[in-house]
C-alpha cells in the first residue's frame, strides 16, 4: 500500500484515485488565495435591465445588470464599479433612497425582461454603506423584483412590486410594505398566482398615491404566454390599503403587460403602454387626470413591440410632454406622446430602460441588450460605455495556441474570439466578430488555427469561418425528401470531435455527422427526443402579442459529445429530458434515462461529461427551472447510463448547467451552476463555491485547459472568467490537509520573453487582466500566519539567496509570485534617479530552492524555471545576454563605489579643514585640493543637477551605464553589435576613473603616516562590501 | 520572544473560550487591547519610529516612518540613495516629495483638513468616544480563511471634493484570538474612488510588553499591491516635531 501511495504521488495523482475519501474541508479553507481573473470584453457589454440616479447628484448612477450585477458610476457613465460582488448577478429593480442616497441604495434581484434566457433572483437586498456591503433584506421566492419605491417622507416605508416566477405559479407575486426599513415584510395586494406586480409607481408629489400594473404571464421551455383576464392596471389613494381598477378609456377584453409612469413635474399627468386583444387597441394611453380617464395616443410599431421585453416609459423630470419609450430601438416624443421618432442613432437594439439627467434633460442615459448609452444632444447619437464587462456568454471554447485563444457566442451580441493574455492586457479591440445575431456555440477547429465554426439562433446559420481569408461560409445540415422538419434548439448544439479534426457534429431532433467541416452531413440517429406535439407549437408562442422568435423550439437536441476514449460513444441530451446513448458510432441508441433516479420527468438534459479516464463513465447535469424547479441535479454513471448516482450535496444552492471533469484526478470536478462555480475535490461528497473574485454570476459552460491547467468559464453576465492553475487542487489529500505546511509540485515556469507594446485602452475601457507571468511558489497553510515571523527566500544553485518575497499567509492555498529578477544594482548617488537602478538581471534557466521560515521551523521546495519553447533566442543569445547585464550590472555598482569613495572622503576631508588652518598644513596636507579634484571627477561620473523630468541634465556615466544596462534588460535575446561595442566604450571609461580615483587615493596614501602623527585623524572611507551592504 | 508569543497564545486560546458568548464591538475592541498588551500600556505610546523593507511590483527599498502623538506622522523611502517622503503630515498640512523635481509639494487642503480629523495614533480605537468616534459589529466575515467579527468605526465626517461626507471602515479581529487581522477601507476619491483597499496585518511580534503586527501587506481587488515588513519598531524615541515639518530649502 505504501508503494502504491509513492507511486501515485510520484505521478502527480491523488490518493483519493484508489480510495474517494471525502476531504472535510470547504471553501476558502481550500482556496487560499487562489484567484480568478475576468477578461471581460466589454466592448459588446451585455443586457442591462435598470438604470437609476441619485436624486440630487447627476454624476451618479446605478445600473443594474439582467445577469451582471449592480455597477455604479460617480463620474456620469465614464467609469464603473461593480457593487454586488458577493450576491445574485440577475438585477429587477434598484433604487436609491430620496432622503439618504449616499448610503443607503435598495437591489431587487431577479430580471423582470422575462426572455427566454432569464435567470432568477433571491430578493430583495439594502446596503446603508454606500454598496460596501448588502443585506438581503427578505422577499427570498420573489423570483423578479420590479419595482422598489421609497416614501421620501418616511424612508423606513419602502413598498415593493413583485413580479414573481416565469415559469410557475407563485403566491409570492403582489405588492409588499415595510415599515420598519425592510425588516418585516406584509404583502398588501394580492391578485392570484399567474398575475404578478409588473410595475409600481409612486406620484411624485403624494406617497399615498400608487399605481400598480399587474400582468398575467408564463412562460415553458416550449412556450409562452403574455395577458389574460387578470392583466390590469390599479391605483391607491391611501398609501395601498385599497387599490381600484383605472380602465377608464381602455379597452375592453384581456390586456397584457402594461407599462405606467407619473410625469414629475405634473403627476395628474400619466402614460401608460397597453398590450390587448386587438391590434388596433395596443399602444401609448395617456392620462391627464391623475387615471380617472385615459386616451390612446399612439400605436406605432415603437409602442407596440414586444411588450413584455420593452414595457417602460420614463417621462422627463422638467417637462411633462417629453416621454421616452422602450424598445426595439426606443422611441422619443415631445408631444405628449402624439408622435415619437426612433431615437437609436448608434446604439445596440433592445432599449430596457432611460434616466433623464436631473439638471438639464438633453443629457439622457439609457440601457439595452448591448450595455450602457449616453446622449448629450435629446437623443439623435449615443455614445456607449466600454467599461461594464457584463457580456452575457453560452459558451466557451479554447485552442492549443500559445498563448490560448477563447471562442463563445453571447445573448444577442454574436459570437468572438479573444485572446487569454496580451502585453498591456486584453482590450476591447483584441477581439474579432465571428458571428452575428445571438451566438451561442462557438469551435475552433482543433487543428487548423484559421477556421472556426460559429452559429445564430435556431441554426438560422451555422457558419464555418476562415479567419486568414476572412470569409464564411453557410454550413448547416437540410432535410432530405423523406426527412421531416428539423427542429433546432435556440441554442443548438454544435461540438468538435478530438478524435477526427475535421469531423463536426450538430443536434436538431436528430443528431447530424459531418466528417468534411460541414460540406457534407449524415444523420446518424432517430429522433432522440420524445417529439411530443404538445410542445411543438412555438409558432402560436407570445399570447396576445405573437413571439415566434424561435426561443421555444423545443423536442431538440442540446447536448452532445463524443467521448475521449473512444469516438464510437457519443452521448446526447435533449431539452425534453432524454440521455441517449450509442456505443457503436450511431448505429444503435440507448435511451438511458428511465435508470436515472430521482430525476423528474422531461427535465432538461443540459449537459454530458463523457469521462476521460473510463469510457463507461459519464456525468449528467440537468436543469427543471423552465418548470420552476430550481433543484441541482448532477448525476455520474460508470457503467454507460445502466446505473446513476446523485453527486449533489447540500453545499450546493441553485440549478445546475455545466460539469467539467479534471483530466488528472478524477475526484476533482467543476460545476457551473446559477450562482457561480462549484468545485469538489472527493468525487461531489462535497462541494465549495469558489468565490475569489468570482462573483455568483451564472456559468453557462467550463473549458480545461489540458497542458495550462486553467479553467475557462462561460458566465452569464461576467463574461469570460480565467482560473488560472487549478493543480494545486488535484494534489489535494488527507494527509496534505493535515500539515501545517505543504509545498505543491508545480510546472516548470516558461520564462516570458521580452513583450513587444500593448496598452492603448482609455479611461473607462475595460482591460481585462493578464495571467501572471512569473513563477509562482504555491504551498498550502493549514491556519493563517498571524503571529511571529514568517520568510519566503529564494536561493541560486550555489545555495547563494538571490530574492527575499512576501509570504502568502492565508489559510489554505497560496500562490506567491516571483519575478526571476536579481535584486538591482546600487547605482551612484546622483542629482536624480535612473531606471537601471530598478531594476535586476532575469536569472538563467534552472532550478531554484524556495525556503519558507515559519517561526523556529524552516520548509523547503524547489521551482524549475525554463524557456519558452517556443523562444526566437538561442541559450547562447540568453548567456551572452545575461553575461552583458552582469557586465553592466557591476560596473553600476563599481561606478556607484567610485562615487561612494569621493562622497565620503569629502565629508571627512571637510570635518578636518578646521585642523588645516595654517598655510603650512595645508601645503603639508592638500587634502582640500584631492577633494576638489575629485569633484571634478564626479562631475562626470553622475549628473548633480536638473530633474527627473524635461529639466534633465545631459547624461553622464552612470546615466549612460545604467541606460545600456536598461536596454540590455529589455530584450531577453542577444544584444545588438552596437550595444555590444558601446559597452566597451563605457568600460574603458569607467577604468579611467577608477584610475583617477586609484591615484587620488594614492596622494592620500602617501601623506597618511604624516598625518597621523600630526593628530589630524585618518581618511579611511568603507569598503567596496560595505558599501554594497549599507541600505545608503 | 518565543516566551511571549507562547503567553500571547495562550491568552488568546483563553480568549477564545471565554469569547464564545462575548459579542458587543466593545467587549471586542476590549478584548484586542488586552491580547495586545493592555490598554493601559498602549495609552503610554507617544511616538513609533519604524524601519522596514517595502516591496512593491518587484522593487524593494527601505522605509523610514515616524508617527508621534496627537497625529503626526511622516513615511519616507529611499532609492538610489535619495530620500523621498512619499506621506506627511505635520498636524496641518500633508506633504510629499514630488518624483519629478525631488521637492517637497504640499497636498489639496481638502486632504490636509480631512488628515486633521482623521489621523490619531497609537490606534483609532484607543479612547475613541473621546475622539467623537463611534463603533458598530457588523457581523463576522471570512479574512484569508479565518473567521473574524467585523467593526465598523465611524470617525467625524470628511470632505470629499468639497462635499462632506461619512468617514468609516472594517475592521476585521480574529475570532480565535481577538487580533486585528484586516482593515477595509474604500477610496474616497479620484481614480481610487469607490475602489475596496483592504490591509491585512500579520506576523505579530512583540516590544515593549506591545503586540505589532510586523508585516502590513495591502490588496487591491485581491491582489497584493504592496507589503511593509518592519525591521526595527522603537517606541517613545523622542522625535523633534520639525521631522514632519514641510521643508524649506
Amino acid at each position: 500500500m505504501k508503494k502504491i501511495i509513492l507511486l501515485s504521488s510520484f505521478l502527480g495523482l491523488n490518493m483519493g484515485v484508489l480510495a474517494q475519501e471525502a476531504l472535510p474541508i470547504k471553501g476558502d479553507e481550500i482556496f487560499g488565495s487562489m484567484r480568478a481573473r475576468h477578461i471581460g470584453p466589454a466592448l459588446m457589454s451585455g443586457r442591462i435591465t435598470d438604470i437609476e440616479g441619485h436624486p440630487t447628484n447627476n454624476k451618479v448612477l446605478y445600473v443594474g445588470a439582467a445577469g451582471g450585477g449592480v455597477w455604479k458610476t460617480g463620474d456620469g457613465g465614464v467609469t464603473f464599479n461593480p457593487i454586488f460582488e458577493k450576491h445574485t448577478q440577475s438585477i429587477g429593480a434598484v433604487t436609491v433612497d430620496p432622503k439618504n442616497p449616499d448610503q443607503v441604495v435598495w437591489v431587487g434581484t431577479g430580471e423582470i425582461w422575462t426572455r427566454n434566457s432569464v435567470t432568477i433572483g433571491d430578493g430583495i437586498y439594502k446596503t446603508t454603506d454606500g454598496g460596501q456591503n448588502w443585506t438581503n433584506m427578505g422577499l427570498p421566492n420573489s423570483e423578479r423584483i420590479s419595482s422598489i419605491k421609497v416614501n421620501p417622507n418616511n424612508t423606513n416605508e419602502v413598498f415593493v412590486g413583485v413580479l414573481g416566477a416565469l415559469w410557475s405559479d407563485s403566491q409570492d407575486r403582489g405588492v409588499y410594505k415595510t415599515t420598519d426599513g425592510g425588516k418585516t415584510w406584509e404583502k398588501i395586494f394580492y391578485l392570484n398566482p399567474t398575475t404578478g406586480c409588473s410595475d409600481l409607481v409612486m406620484d411624485p408629489k403624494n406617497p399615498s398615491i400608487m399605481y400598480a400594473s399587474f400582468w398575467e404571464f408564463r412562460r415553458t421551455a416550449y412556450s409562452f404566454s403574455s395577458g389574460g383576464e387578470n392583466s390590469a392596471l390599479y391605483k391607491t389613494n391611501d398609501g395601498g390599503k385599497t387599490w381600484n381598477k383605472i380602465h377608464n378609456g381602455f379597452p375592453a377584453g384581456k390586456l397584457g403587460r402594461i407599462a405606467i409612469a407619473a410625469a414629475p413635474s405634473n403627476s395628474n399627468i400619466l402614460y401608460s403602454v397597453l398590450e390587448s386583444e386587438k391590434d388596433t387597441d395596443k399602444g401609448l394611453y395617456r392620462s391627464d387626470d391623475a387615471g380617472a380617464s385615459w386616451k390612446k395616443t399612439n400605436g406605432d410599431f415603437g409602442l407596440v413591440v414586444r411588450p413584455f421585453y420593452f414595457s417602460r416609459i420614463v417621462v422627463d423630470p422638467k417637462n411633462p410632454d417629453i416621454v421616452l419609450k422602450a424598445g426595439l430601438n426606443g422611441s422619443l416624443s415631445r408631444d405628449g406622446g402624439k408622435t415619437f421618432k426612433d431615437i437609436g442613432g448608434g446604439i445596440h437594439a433592445d432599449v430596457h430602460d432611460f434616466w433623464f439627467d436631473l439638471h438639464d434633460s438633453n443629457r439622457m442615459y439609457l440601457c439595452d441588450d448591448g450595455g450602457f448609452y449616453r446622449s448629450y444632444d435629446g437623443g439623435s447619437v449615443w455614445d456607449m460605455s466600454k467599461g461594464l464587462p457584463i457580456s452575457q456568454f453560452y459558451q466557451v471554447a479554447i485552442d492549443n495556441q500559445t498563448p490560448y485563444k477563447v471562442y463563445g457566442g453571447l445573448q444577442d451580441n454574436g459570437s468572438w474570439i479573444g485572446p487569454s493574455s496580451k502585453p498591456g492586457g486584453i482590450e476591447n479591440r483584441d477581439w474579432i466578430s465571428v458571428g452575428a445575431g445571438d451566438g451561442f456555440r462557438t469551435f475552433p477547429h482543433p487543428k487548423d488555427p484559421n477556421t472556426v465554426y460559429s452559429e445564430m439562433q435556431g441554426a438560422e446559420n451555422i457558419w464555418r469561418i476562415n479567419l486568414e481569408k476572412k470569409s464564411a461560409k453557410t454550413i448547416k445540415p437540410f432535410p432530405e425528401a423523406n426527412d421531416p422538419k428539423f427542429r433546432f434548439n435556440w441554442n443548438t448544439p454544435i461540438t468538435t470531435s478530438l478524435h477526427n479534426a475535421d469531423r463536426l457534429y450538430v443536434g436538431s431532433q436528430f443528431l447530424h455527422k459531418s466528417e468534411d467541416r460541414g460540406e457534407t452531413w449524415v444523420k446518424i440517429s432517430p429522433d432522440l427526443s420524445t417529439n411530443d406535439p404538445a410542445k411543438q407549437q412555438q409558432e402560436n408562442s407570445g399570447g396576445l402579442s405573437m413571439d415566434n422568435s424561435g426561443a421555444e423550439n423545443h423536442c431538440t437536441i442540446f447536448a452532445i459529445n463524443e467521448s475521449p476514449l473512444d469516438q464510437n460513444i457519443i452521448w446526447v441530451g435533449t431539452d425534453d429530458g432524454n440521455v441517449q446513448l450509442t456505443q457503436d458510432g450511431g448505429t444503435t441508441w440507448t435511451n438511458v434515462t428511465a435508470n436515472i433516479p430521482n430525476l423528474p420527468k422531461n427535465t432538461w438534459a443540459y449537459f454530458i461529461e463523457p469521462s476521460s479516464f473510463d469510457k463507461n463513465t459519464a456525468y449528467a447535469v440537468f436543469t427543471g427551472y423552465t418548470s420552476g424547479d430550481f433543484k441541482p441535479y448532477v448525476y455520474k454513471t460508470t457503467d454507460a447510463g445502466k446505473s446513476w448516482k446523485s453527486i449533489v450535496s447540500p453545499d450546493l444552492k441553485s440549478f445546475v448547467r455545466n460539469i467539467k471533469e479534471d483530466y488528472k484526478n478524477p475526484n476533482l470536478l467543476f460545476l457551473g451552476t446559477e450562482g457561480g462555480l462549484y468545485v469538489t475535490i472527493d468525487g461531489g461528497q462535497n462541494w465549495s463555491q469558489f468565490k475569489n473574485n468570482m462573483p455568483p454570476v451564472a456559468v453557462h459552460w467550463i473549458a480545461l485547459h489540458p497542458t495550462e491547467d486553467a479553467l475557462i468559464m462561460a458566465t452569464h453576465g461576467r463574461g469570460v472568467i480565467i482560473v488560472d492553475d487549478i493543480s494545486p487542487l488535484r494534489q489535494l489529500t488527507k494527509e496534505i490537509i493535515g500539515k501545517d505546511l505543504h509545498f505543491f509540485t508545480t510546472k516548470p515556469t516558461k520564462m516570458a520573453e521580452s513583450g513587444a507594446f500593448g496598452g492603448y485602452a482609455r479611461m473607462g475601457e475595460f482591460v481585462g487582466e493578464n495571467p501572471s507571468s512569473m513563477a509562482q511558489i504555491v504551498y498550502f497553510l493549514k491556519s493563517r500566519h498571524t503571529f511571529g515571523k514568517m520568510s519566503l527566500e529564494i536561493f541560486d544553485q550555489n545555495d547563494k539567496k538571490i530574492a527575499d518575497l512576501s509570504p502568502g499567509k492565508s489559510k489554505g492555498i497560496n500562490y506567491v509570485d516571483w519575478n526571476y529578477s536579481l535584486k538591482p544594482p546600487k547605482v551612484a548617488k546622483g542629482k536624480t534617479l535612473v531606471f537601471g537602478g530598478f531594476q535586476g538581471p532575469t536569472v538563467l534557466p534552472g532550478t531554484y530552492k524556495v525556503k519558507i521560515t515559519k517561526g523556529a521551523k524552516t520548509y523547503e521546495s524547489s521551482l524549475n524555471l525554463i524557456t519558452n519553447p517556443k523562444s526566437i533566442h538561442t541559450a547562447d543569445d540568453r548567456k551572452v545576454q545575461f553575461e552583458t547585464a552582469m557586465k553592466l550590472f557591476n560596473m553600476s555598482e563599481e561606478l556607484g563605489y567610485v562615487v561612494d569613495q569621493i562622497d565620503n572622503y569629502k565629508i571627512k576631508i571637510d570635518s578636518i579643514s578646521a585642523k588645516l588652518s595654517s598655510p603650512k598644513l595645508k601645503k603639508q596636507f592638500p587634502v582640500a585640493d584631492i577633494a576638489n579634484k575629485m569633484q571634478g571627477l564626479k562631475e562626470t561620473l553622475v549628473v548633480l543637477k536638473g530633474d527627473n523630468y524635461v529639466g534633465a541634465a545631459e547624461p553622464q556615466l552612470r546615466e549612460k551605464i545604467s541606460g545600456l544596462y536598461g536596454e540590455v534588460l529589455s530584450y531577453t535575446g542577444r544584444p545588438t553589435n552596437a550595444q555590444l561595442s558601446s559597452m566597451k566604450v563605457l568600460e574603458d571609461k569607467l577604468s579611467d576613473a577608477k584610475s583617477q580615483m586609484d591615484g587620488f587615493k594614492t596622494s592620500l596614501d602617501k601623506i597618511a603616516p604624516a598625518m597621523v602623527k600630526a593628530k589630524i585623524s585618518e581618511l579611511k572611507v568603507r569598503s567596496f562590501e560595505e558599501f554594497k551592504a549599507a541600505e545608503n | 520572544m518565543k516566551k511571549t508569543i507562547k503567553l500571547l497564545f495562550a491568552s488568546a486560546l483563553t480568549f477564545a473560550a471565554t469569547f464564545a458568548q462575548a459579542q458587543t464591538a466593545d467587549d471586542i475592541i476590549n478584548k484586542y487591547f488586552e491580547v495586545t498588551g493592555g490598554k493601559a500600556k498602549w495609552a503610554e505610546v507617544k511616538s513609533v519610529k519604524m524601519t522596514a523593507k517595502g516591496k512593491q511590483g518587484g522593487m524593494e527599498f527601505p522605509i523610514t516612518s515616524l508617527q508621534k502623538a496627537p497625529n503626526l506622522m511622516k513615511q519616507t523611502i529611499n532609492f538610489q540613495g535619495k530620500d523621498i517622503t512619499i506621506s506627511a503630515f505635520d498636524g496641518k498640512e500633508m506633504w510629499k516629495t514630488s518624483f519629478m523635481t525631488m521637492k517637497a509639494e504640499k497636498g489639496e487642503a481638502e486632504d490636509s483638513e480631512n488628515a486633521a480629523k482623521s489621523l490619531d495614533f497609537p490606534d483609532p480605537f484607543l479612547d475613541y468616544k473621546t475622539k467623537g468616534y463611534s463603533v458598530a459589529l457588523d457581523g463576522e466575515e471570512k479574512v484569508e480563511g479565518t473567521d473574524c467579527y467585523k467593526i465598523k468605526l465611524t470617525k467625524k465626517p470628511v470632505k470629499v471634493d468639497g462635499k462632506e461626507e461619512e468617514d468609516f471602515s472594517y475592521y476585521f479581529f480574529d475570532k480565535e484570538n481577538g487580533v486585528l487581522i484586516m482593515n477595509r477601507s474604500v477610496g474616497k476619491k479620484g481614480q481610487m474612488k469607490d475602489v475596496a483597499v483592504e490591509t491585512l496585518m500579520s506576523d505579530y511580534q512583540e516590544v515593549n510588553g506591545l503586540f505589532f503586527p510586523f508585516t502590513v501587506s495591502q490588496k487591491i481587488n485581491g491582489q497584493v499591491a504592496f507589503t511593509m515588513a518592519m525591521e526595527k519598531l522603537e517606541m517613545n524615541v523622542p522625535i523633534d516635531n520639525k521631522e514632519f515639518a514641510f521643508p524649506i530649502d
